[in-house]
């Protein structure tokens, strides 16, 4: 025994040298570096909340406390609190119970509908100029109803709903919160009319469900959705004419092991794509497709979504990375789509490879020889070559900064401290990319709790609308109205028609006209006027009553902004204390606000408030420069 | 339980703001811009109108003696004479009828129209035209800001929050970026709108104010004063009935409105250099028509807007440019639905006082199919950004073609009298 134990201490440090990884697991008794920072634990907990949730909701700073900080945290990052409250509410939207394949039969695109009712001889295409518009809507309608179909906006409508009720409702925030910065981070833009009807399953299979995963699996997925490859022209994208393809090298490995009954097929198969190729040309009235590389992903993948503008890629990488991604595209939507997929399955033994709605064409890769960020890719490759694009971004340094930055300017401040960069990028590194392990980094960096780094962040206006519901306890019904007021306000959802998704930083959000209206839905809500909102203010003070405006204004300031000073905000919306005109207006002021009592007599204790004024005492505090900072 | 007397006596806010003494300043102020010359001075403003679905630029301005065009739109040609007859400007190019309202503009020689315009990254998609059309960076999909945005940044002068407008629900590509940027579509919008009785509103914008004025030595504290002092400048020139001088008549558009209101701004002298509005529909795939039909009925919005806003701007002529664009152009030969589909180039109108105007600018090569692009198109013969970098660059002053169109080594297609 004795010997055993001088064999093996030694033997025990060197695996723990070996495994740096093993030192980034929390142990249990390790604490977040608040109280170094001059933070109590509620003020610890307040400010977890703002940056890693939707807003605090009343009473939450001391169920957090309760927890204590750190344990919130893990279970925030375990993300496997039930969502019962959540999922009741999200029932109401039949969309989303269904699998893709299913929302692209119900919900076919307007386009789609009207080629189809053609098709089916419900109308002609001389119908579309003569009918008049109503008469056309309704024969459409008839058609889509005797198919079963729904009308796209509903889609559309629903996909926006689950957005708001889940940064609402969801216990599991941290994973809404994470859902939102990798959607931005990996943007598809709902005005592309063609990516668009996967919009929700790219938020649901693509992003929610690696938001705390390795960022490899992350990038895969997007790399491989529908809504990718149609956003940023992918699924288009193929070996140049006089390239040789995958289909080329698969078909003459074929020809050389196969027999003359072999040989004399596949000559056949070449005079049709011949001939096919030959019609296209002579129809001068069609644009030929067009085959060819597309850059546009490429770049975007290396610009946007791993190694940064600065991250040390050429342009001939980006030319090479778009070759590698060649073939790479999209099923056409069903049932259209049924027929190809059908055709396709059965040429699985030629390369075709089908998932889901995403289709490896062998016969539009490019299968030369490639060099891509000096790593040589010889000829022949087929789907394995994007992969392994994917392999080298994901792991590349530059990618780990470019992310490193973006959450720290997400979760830290607009200009984050260059050590904070450095320390989290090093996380990704030693972890292999494991975004839970980054995230948690955040929370732990003495950079997070530094004071100048406290209420550093303005609110985008989906934080600040969301924030504003959770601290009123807000019901959220339609979401209709809160999604005019996104707009306005700055943030249409799904909609930054751009691939570098939303800016994160205040001066993106703020300006005369979004403030502004900033302002005026904080009124707005407060006065229960935003369409499919109810607000119960006197509820949040347990229907107890402050006793004097300086008490209303000061409970509702700590109800809505827990754990801060609100002392300059009340005092600033408070008369000077020495001012011998104030007690006169006021008087002045209460008189015309209401009229006097009849005959004199007293109020009755129970009459019932003033909620016109305490909806403006409320609108103020959430329309304040306080509140629009987490 | 909440009794009355808390109540009324916390309507007693509203007095508290008052007492700061926060307001006054920005009405002062505002009564001051009202007036013009006003504190900002006249400055030249270029109003930009987007074409949004594609413009058939031939039907719009045909070149009627080609002598292919009957045989390629044997349904959408116009007809040089009698009744819905085009619009002869010059013996080769000819207005479509329902632009009669801008021939006075083209004959006395202030509206311009360039031919043969379009982009040189070859895409049919609305979505990636118009975002490159509004980047000014074809091809460039991550292109961080829009055209409008870098003009507006590259002025370098002092600007009021009213510098960069768009009359439009949210802020166009075109006007993303750096450079501050207003989206308004109803200037009614741009105040603070306090549900409930006008005391209270009073009140709770005299609150809000007072404590967006007391945030020292950050963003939201400046952007707060700036925003107030906005809304207060249009309080001032609101006065609901608004009435456009020598009768001129809006239609009662999108379009319409949105001009409406830029020339309220831009009569009201509250800082308007970069103005921005919409026209939609274009994309006439179906059933376009000829002098009547639902081209016609987007081209009589088009050109009554613009007559009216010429009209109702009369005292400010020599500081307005206008410019309309459009993503790309449709098919030169007609489809199977009496429409056009998605092609390359199209036209634009450009109309300013300095504008050299009377005149087809550009190349429009005869419409033989051997000349077309892909054998279907009106090629792409003036880049954009050759007329873009003009009209900004002389009407607003600006000299840095590259950094307004960065990676663009064009040159500037003249448009203006020197």
């Amino acid at each position: 025994m004795v010997m055993n134990v001088r064999f093996l201490a030694p033997l025990l440090l060197i695996l723990i040298g070996c495994l740096p990884a093993a030192t980034l697991e929390r142990r249990d008794d390790d604490r977040m570096p608040y109280a170094a920072a001059g933070l109590t634990e509620r003020e610890a907990a307040a400010h977890l909340l703002g940056r890693f949730t939707f807003g605090p909701r009343p009473g939450e700073v001391d169920r957090v406390v309760a927890m204590g900080p750190e344990a919130w945290f893990e279970a925030q990052l375990r993300a496997d609190a039930p969502e019962d409250a959540l999922e009741a509410r999200l029932a109401r939207l039949p969309a989303l119970a269904l699998s893709d394949s299913a929302l692209l039969r119900l919900y076919p695109r307007p386009v789609a509908v009207r080629n189809r009712a053609i098709r089916e001889g419900y109308l002609t295409r001389a119908d579309l100029e003569a009918l008049p518009r109503p008469a056309l809507e309704d024969t459409l309608r008839a058609y889509m109803d005797a198919h079963g179909y729904r009308p796209f906006r509903e889609l559309q409508g629903q996909l926006f709903a689950q957005k708001l009720l889940r940064a609402r409702y969801a216990e599991n925030q941290l994973v809404e919160v994470l859902t939102d910065f990798w959607f931005n981070h990996f943007n598809v833009a709902f005005q592309d009319g063609q990516a668009r009807p996967h919009l929700l399953s790219y938020e649901r299979s693509a992003i929610r469900p690696h938001a705390l995963d390795r960022f490899r699996t992350l990038l895969g997925a997007t790399a491989r959705h529908p809504a990718m490859l149609l956003y940023l022209d992918n699924a288009r994208s193929s070996a140049a004419e006089d390239a040789m393809t995958t289909l080329d090298v698969h078909m003459s490995r074929v020809e050389a092991s196969g027999g003359p009954a072999v040989r004399r097929r596949i000559e056949a198969a070449r005079r049709r794509a011949a001939a096919r190729q030959t019609r296209t040309a002579n129809a001068p009235e069609r644009p030929a497709p067009r085959r060819g590389v597309n850059e546009n992903y490429a770049r975007e993948l290396m610009e946007l979504h791993t190694l940064g503008v600065d991250g040390g890629y050429t342009q001939a990488d980006v030319e090479e990375v778009a070759r590698a991604f060649t073939g790479w595209t999209v099923l056409p939507p069903p049932p259209e789509g049924d027929a190809v997929r059908a055709r396709l399955e059965r040429r699985r033994n030629a390369g075709f490879i089908i998932e889901g709605a995403f289709l490896f064409r062998p016969n539009f890769h490019d299968a030369g020889a490639k060099e891509i960020l000096g790593e040589a890719f010889p000829e022949g490759g087929g789907l394995d070559e994007g992969e392994r694009v994917l392999d080298l971004l994901a792991a590349h340094p530059s990618t780990a900064r470019h992310l490193a930055r973006k959450l720290a300017v997400r979760f830290v401040s607009d200009d984050p401290p260059e050590a904070l960069v450095d320390d989290l990028a090093a996380v990704y590194l030693d972890t292999g990319g494991d975004l839970r392990a980054v995230v948690r980094a955040i929370a732990y960096s003495p950079y997070f709790w530094e004071p100048s780094a406290l209420r550093a962040k303005v609110k985008s206006p989906l934080e600040l609308s969301v924030s504003a519901l959770r601290a009123l306890d807000a019901d959220l019904d339609d979401p209709r109205g809160m999604l005019n007021w996104l707009r306005k306000m700055g943030q249409p959802l799904y909609a930054y028609q751009a691939p570098t998704g939303y800016p994160d930083r205040a001066e993106a959000w703020i300006n005369a006209g979004t403030l502004l209206n900033r302002m005026n839905f904080a009124m707005r809500l407060a006065s229960g006027r935003i369409r499919g909102v109810t607000v119960d203010l006197p509820a949040l003070n347990r229907r107890r009553e402050p006793a004097s405006v300086e008490a209303a204004l000061t409970t509702y300031a700590r109800l809505l902004l827990p754990e801060r000073d609100v002392t300059a905000t009340v005092a600033q919306l408070l008369p000077p204390a020495a001012d011998p005109g104030f007690a006169r207006r006021l008087d002045a002021s209460a008189r015309r606000a209401a009229p006097p009592p009849e005959d004199g007599a007293e109020a009755p204790a129970e009459a019932a408030p003033n909620p016109a004024t305490l909806a403006r005492v409320v609108g103020v505090i959430l329309g304040s420069p306080d509140f629009q900072r987490r | 339980m909440w009794t009355r007397r808390a109540f009324l006596k916390s309507s007693g806010l509203a007095v508290f703001a008052a007492g700061l003494g926060g307001c006054p300043t920005f009405l002062n102020r505002a009564a001051l811009a009202a007036r013009a010359p006003g504190p900002f001075g006249r400055r030249k403003v270029l109003v930009t109108i987007f074409q949004r679905g594609a413009m058939d630029g031939l039907m719009a301005v045909t070149p009627f003696r080609d002598p292919h065009l009957a045989a390629l739109r044997p349904r959408l040609a116009l007809p040089a004479a009698g009744e819905g007859a085009l619009l002869d400007l010059d013996g080769a190019f000819a207005f479509h009828p329902a632009f009669a309202p801008l021939l006075p503009h083209y004959r006395e020689g202030r509206l311009a129209v360039v031919h043969g315009v379009g982009s040189p990254n070859p895409t049919r998609s609305h979505f990636d035209a118009q975002d490159y059309m509004e980047t000014g960076m074809p091809g460039v999909k991550s292109a961080s800001s829009g055209w409008l945005n870098r003009a507006v940044g590259l002025m370098g002068h002092d600007a009021t929050p009213f510098r960069a407008v768009a009359l439009t629900p949210s802020l166009p590509r075109a006007l993303s970026g750096d450079a501050p940027a207003l989206a308004v579509a109803n200037l009614r919008d741009f105040a603070l709108n306090v549900p409930g009785p006008e005391r209270l509103r009073a009140a709770a914008g005299q609150s809000l104010e007072s404590l967006y004025a007391q945030t020292t030595g950050d963003l939201l504290g400046a952007t707060g004063r700036e925003g107030f002092e906005a809304a207060h400048m249009l309080e001032s020139i609101r006065t609901s009935d608004y009435r456009p001088a020598r009768g001129a008549a809006y239609p009662a558009s999108p379009l319409g409105n949105a001009l409406r209101q830029i020339a309220q701004l831009i009569k009201a002298d509250v800082g308007l250099e970069v103005a921005f509005a919409e026209s939609s529909g274009w994309d006439t795939h179906v059933a376009q028509g000829t002098a009547n039909g639902a081209f016609a009925r987007r081209a009589e919005d088009l050109a009554a807007a613009l007559a009216a806003f010429w009209t109702d701007l009369e005292a400010y002529h020599d500081d307005v440019t206008v410019m309309t664009m459009t993503e790309f152009g449709r098919t030169v030969r007609e489809n199977g639905s009496g429409g056009t589909d998605h092609g390359r180039a199209s036209c634009l109108f450009v109309l300013g006082n300095a504008v050299e105007g009377g005149r087809i600018h550009g190349v429009v090569p005869e419409l033989d199919p051997d000349a077309l692009e892909d054998r279907r198109d009106l090629p792409v013969t003036t880049d954009f950004r050759a007329v873009f970098a003009e009209v900004a660059g002389k009407h607003l002053g600006l000299t840095d073609d590259e950094a307004l169109f960065p990676g663009w080594r064009g040159a500037r297609l003249p448009l203006f009298r020197s």
